[in-house]
């Protein structure tokens, strides 16, 4: 990677950058999953570790979070905007360049962000914990470059046309960018008491919203086409989705606040807002699903299909519980519980992830035009990756509704603790399998670029799946 | 940009202009993808059109209502009767609770979820009695283990003595509402447009026309 | 806007985008913006300081550079016995809390009162200044303000916090930092929720107690009781110090960790704290070996654990 930090843009083999975010995601995957098991394991066993600052829940617990959607989760976008935006233009990436170097920040970025939030360097702000400066290295060293790329991609595309997931990248690239800007302004002007804990709760639900939900779901709408051979079922549907979720998931933040003393009509608004997130949720859905006609039989076969289709599964109990759980009809009686810590790991572990899996593993395989290493290992990947996140989204569901009847009737706290005991023992095994099939991932793509079968031009990485 | 506007819900561009588009759709492909021009199934339309109903009715502050003041004031009213002031305390609150009940006290769902015992009404007789006093909006008050205190409801803009203060109250229509109408309303309207000025569904791309 | 009209589609973008950011960042903001402190309000920012998280007079988030919370019984400038009154100390330097700074977040009659009766123009980060919260009637209500007892009493930092003992001093801007850097935040919320848990965990805040505020670390995931109101139901300072040292020795069944790093290395008689002993002795007695436990260290009065404490019994 280094080297082509300072070679001449044509020199650079097309690719490069895409491959170099692919592997970075894959590592801070395992890296942000690794921590998030050690912090399961202190809450199953309070005494597993102590005495160490560094090693504390309070000091890891927000590395974890930042570590999969900074690290795995927005850089397996970059790995697949990367490929995905000039092939959807049959052109190059603009800059490949640029590329090499906005990886390279972002590594160095965020690992030293990491490490500041891990020795307590924060502005304690939920989601937007990195103290100020890195916010801005995030907007102008990792966001702009990245945005940059793809605007300018899309500009000078070769077709007439921009497919639908070139729209979602477009403006996911320009909205994140805004959300930063504005959700960390509390800390830029130092803006206080409930606007702050809004604008917390504003940039928390944007930057789901408006980054991982819709780039997530643009991957999807290139890889099934891609991989099924099918045409996307409806272009129509496209917009309903797209105009959706700049319309209605941009507007329902306050809902997160659904037990403070905001104005009421402000959480009127985010609830009925927030129920419409089923809109894009079903456009989503239903156009993808009826994408997959005639092709079923390859959720079972192929692996990037059955990892997409699985997050897709996974986008309707995602959004009927996002929907509905901020009503105050619901509210009231999930808030602050396991149950939303089981939720948010559906959105990014389940839906977003699946997705994004796919997006890596497919890019790698016709980026390094290499098979993959071990198909056997890949759907051990997928099986671990599922069943270590159903595990984990179960017990932790069934905590929450523990936690939420303790509420209502206000049972003294311990109680509740000692009742949730078995179900943090299993959270912790849950996410310690979805962290050891991420190590056994790495080792199957690094095998795939070392020593997969070459890839005649001309065939696609999938139609060769099982042939020796 | 020619409209076209005899038959909306069919196609809102002219036919030339329709035409162009057809031949870009089938002329085009997109690294190596293709889209169709399907229709949103019906039954997904009924789906969304449930949702935006739902949304509304879901909201309404329905449930997870604390106990407030006004809920009890007939209970309060009824301590002092003469045919409760002798009976022992159980007897004496299944009275109280149901003579209200059967009086169909506006507050009898409320009443139900929040039961109380006789030790807990003579804790906050006093208080209540107070605020009814000073002319005080009782649903605005909450019970908190033994106190009335104000509810921290940041509600709709009412003018109380000619001063204009928020209820603390959840309302059941506020402007929230009226936004989302108007939004839902736009976003309706403008996606209905955008899609109608497309090629109409009964069109289906050939794909294999150019590649 | 037709099949692939790209410049159109691009307004409408910016046109649905836009409308939302305006519903949802400005309206909330003149609502918000427009409520008055409350008396808790201003208890909360002249505790807190400044900033709670990280910020340039406290880059490492080490609780330097924060108010003192002192109750004074003495005038300081006179010596006379006065009721108990809860001051905040700023001494030269330290940076006052938002609400100083920028008093129109305060909101109208607060703003005003403290400009006129609490005569905080007067006051100057680089000299240090002692204020109180004081309140007002007027027209039938009570307006709180903050009142800059320098100029108005004459009680300078220095020597107000010369004639406090050390019981009476609070490190509650310091405990906080501590709150938000050790992340018990995660875990313990600073919200009772609206509609639920009011009879255990106490009276929801109001809109106006955080004005000045940042950040509000209400948390979001509560894995343990709330803290709001913690200084009200327990305010033993005893059961704190053993609770954060080790907290399975009042309540075996508790997952908080261990938060004995806090303690530094020297107890408050100055002997340094074997860790590793106390480690061994703990053990033997969780294994039932010993019938006590082995006891645990008071902090020395400039640890990060006595200021986490002070802070958490200041939450009432």
């Amino acid at each position: 990677m280094f080297k082509y930090l300072f070679a001449k843009n044509e020199d650079i083999p097309a690719g490069a950058a895409a491959v170099f975010f692919g592997f970075s995601a894959i590592v801070w995957f395992i890296v942000g999953t690794g921590l998030g098991s050690f912090n399961a394991a202190k809450l199953a066993f309070p005494d597993f570790i102590y005495g160490v600052e560094m090693l504390a829940f309070g000091h890891m617990r927000q590395v974890h979070v930042l570590a999969v959607i900074l690290g795995w989760i927005s850089m397996a976008f970059a790995m697949a905007m990367m490929y995905i935006t000039p092939a959807l233009g049959n052109t190059k990436l603009w800059s490949e360049k640029l590329g090499v170097w906005n990886c390279f920040l972002w590594n160095v970025g965020l690992a030293l962000g990491l490490f500041l939030l891990w020795m307590g360097v924060t502005s304690g702000r939920e989601y937007s914990d990195l103290p100020w400066f890195i916010d801005l290295v995030v907007i102008f060293g990792v966001l702009f470059p990245l945005g940059l790329n793809v605007w300018m991609t899309i500009k000078t595309r070769r077709t007439q046309g921009i497919y639908t997931t070139n729209w979602f990248f477009g403006a996911a690239t320009f909205m994140v960018m805004i959300v930063f800007l504005v959700g960390n302004s509390p800390e830029f002007f130092s803006l206080t008491g409930l606007t702050e804990a809004y604008l917390t709760w504003w940039f928390a639900h944007n930057v789901l919203g408006l980054w991982i939900t819709p780039v997530a779901a643009a991957i999807s709408y290139y890889i099934v086409p891609k991989v099924t051979g099918n045409p996307l079922y409806s272009h129509r549907i496209g917009h309903l989705h797209f105009w959706s979720v700049v319309v209605f998931y941009s507007t329902p933040a306050a809902h997160h606040l659904m037990s403070a003393p905001l104005p009421e009509w402000l959480k009127s608004f985010a609830s009925v807002e927030g129920v419409l997130i089923l809109v894009p949720a079903i456009a989503f859905v239903s156009n993808l699903l009826l994408t997959m006609t005639g092709k079923w039989k390859m959720f079972v076969e192929n692996v990037e299909i059955k990892f997409t289709i699985s997050g897709v599964l996974m986008a309707i109990p995602l959004n009927m519980q996002g929907g509905f759980q901020q009503t105050r009809a619901i509210n009231w009686y999930i808030h602050g519980t396991g149950w939303i810590v089981a939720h948010a790991h559906l959105a990014l572990l389940g839906f977003s992830t699946f997705l994004e899996a796919a997006a890596v593993y497919y890019g790698l395989q016709t980026l390094l035009r290499r098979k993959l290493y071990s198909l056997a290992l890949a759907n051990f990947h997928f099986w671990m990756l599922l069943i270590g996140f159903t595990t984990y989204w179960i017990s932790m569901t069934i905590a929450g509704l523990i936690q939420g009847a303790g509420k209502i009737y206000e049972v003294p706290y311990i109680d509740v603790v000692i009742a949730e005991h078995p179900y943090m023992i299993a959270r912790w095994v849950g996410g310690t399998m979805v962290f050891l099939g991420n190590c056994v991932w790495l080792f199957n793509m690094w095998k795939t670029a070392r020593a997969g079968t070459v890839i005649p031009a001309g065939r696609l990485p999938h139609e060769l799946a099982y042939e020796r | 940009m020619a409209w076209k506007l005899d038959n909306p819900l069919h196609t809102m561009t002219s036919e030339d202009q329709n035409q162009k588009a057809v031949e870009l759709w089938e002329a085009e492909s997109l690294g190596g993808i293709t889209e169709d021009n399907n229709r949103l199934p019906q039954p997904v339309l009924g789906l969304l059109v449930l949702t935006i109903i739902t949304a509304f009715l879901i909201t309404f502050p329905l449930w997870g209502q604390r106990p407030h003041a006004a809920m009890y004031e007939e209970y309060i009213q009824l301590m002092d009767s003469p045919e409760v002031k002798d009976l022992p305390d159980d007897k004496a609150m299944q009275f109280i609770v149901d003579k209200v009940k059967a009086s169909n006290s506006k507050w009898s769902a409320l009443q139900e979820r929040h039961p109380l015992e006789m030790d807990d009404l003579r804790m906050i007789k006093d208080q209540v009695v107070e605020l009814q006093k000073q002319g005080a909006r009782l649903d605005e008050y909450t019970i908190v283990g033994n106190k009335v205190v104000i509810a921290n409801f940041e509600g709709n803009f009412i003018d109380d003595k000619g001063t204009t203060r928020r209820e603390r109250v959840q309302p059941w229509w506020d402007k929230g509402y009226t936004i989302d109408i108007v939004f839902i309303l736009v976003f309706c309207v403008a996606v209905m447009i955008a899609v109608k000025r497309l090629p109409p569904f009964t069109f289906k791309p050939d794909h294999g026309k150019h590649h | 806007m037709a099949f692939r009209e790209y410049k159109i589609g691009a307004r409408m973008f910016g046109l649905a985008f836009g409308t939302s950011m305006f519903i949802t960042l400005y309206m909330p903001a003149v609502d918000i913006s427009n409520v008055s402190v409350t008396a808790t309000g201003l208890h909360r920012q002249l505790s807190f300081g400044r900033m709670g998280g990280f910020g340039y007079e406290d880059m490492l988030l080490q609780g330097i550079n924060k108010p003192v919370s002192v109750v004074i019984k003495t005038d300081p400038q006179s010596g006379a016995a006065i009721e108990p009154t809860r001051a905040y100390v700023y001494e030269a330097g330290v940076p006052f809390p938002n609400g100083l700074r920028h008093p129109r977040i305060l909101g109208k009659g607060p703003e005003a009162l403290s400009m006129s009766k609490g005569r905080i123009s007067e006051s100057s980060e680089s000299n240090g200044a002692v204020f109180i919260v004081r309140e007002v009637e007027q027209n039938g209500e009570m307006v709180p303000y903050i009142e800059n007892a320098t100029a108005v009493r004459g009680w300078a930092p220095s020597a107000t916090l010369a004639k406090v003992s050390e019981a009476d001093r609070y490190h509650v801007g310091k405990g906080k930092i501590m709150f938000v850097r050790e992340g018990c935040w995660w875990c313990h919320t600073l919200l009772p929720e609206e509609t639920q848990d009011w009879q255990y965990f106490g009276a929801p805040p109001m809109l106006g107690d955080f004005n000045g505020e940042n950040p509000t670390a209400f948390g979001s995931d509560r894995k343990a009781p709330d803290l709001t109101h913690v200084g009200s139901r327990n305010s033993s300072r005893e059961w704190m110090t053993l609770h954060f040292f080790n907290p399975r020795l009042v309540q075996p069944h508790s997952i908080m960790p261990r938060y004995d790093y806090l303690w530094g290395d020297v107890d408050a008689n100055g002997n340094k704290i074997n860790f590793k002993d106390w480690y061994a002795s703990y053990d033997e007695y969780s294994a039932g070996k010993r019938v006590y436990p082995p006891e645990v260290p008071e902090p020395s009065k400039d640890s990060e654990a006595r200021a986490l404490i002070d802070f958490v019994l200041n939450l009432k």
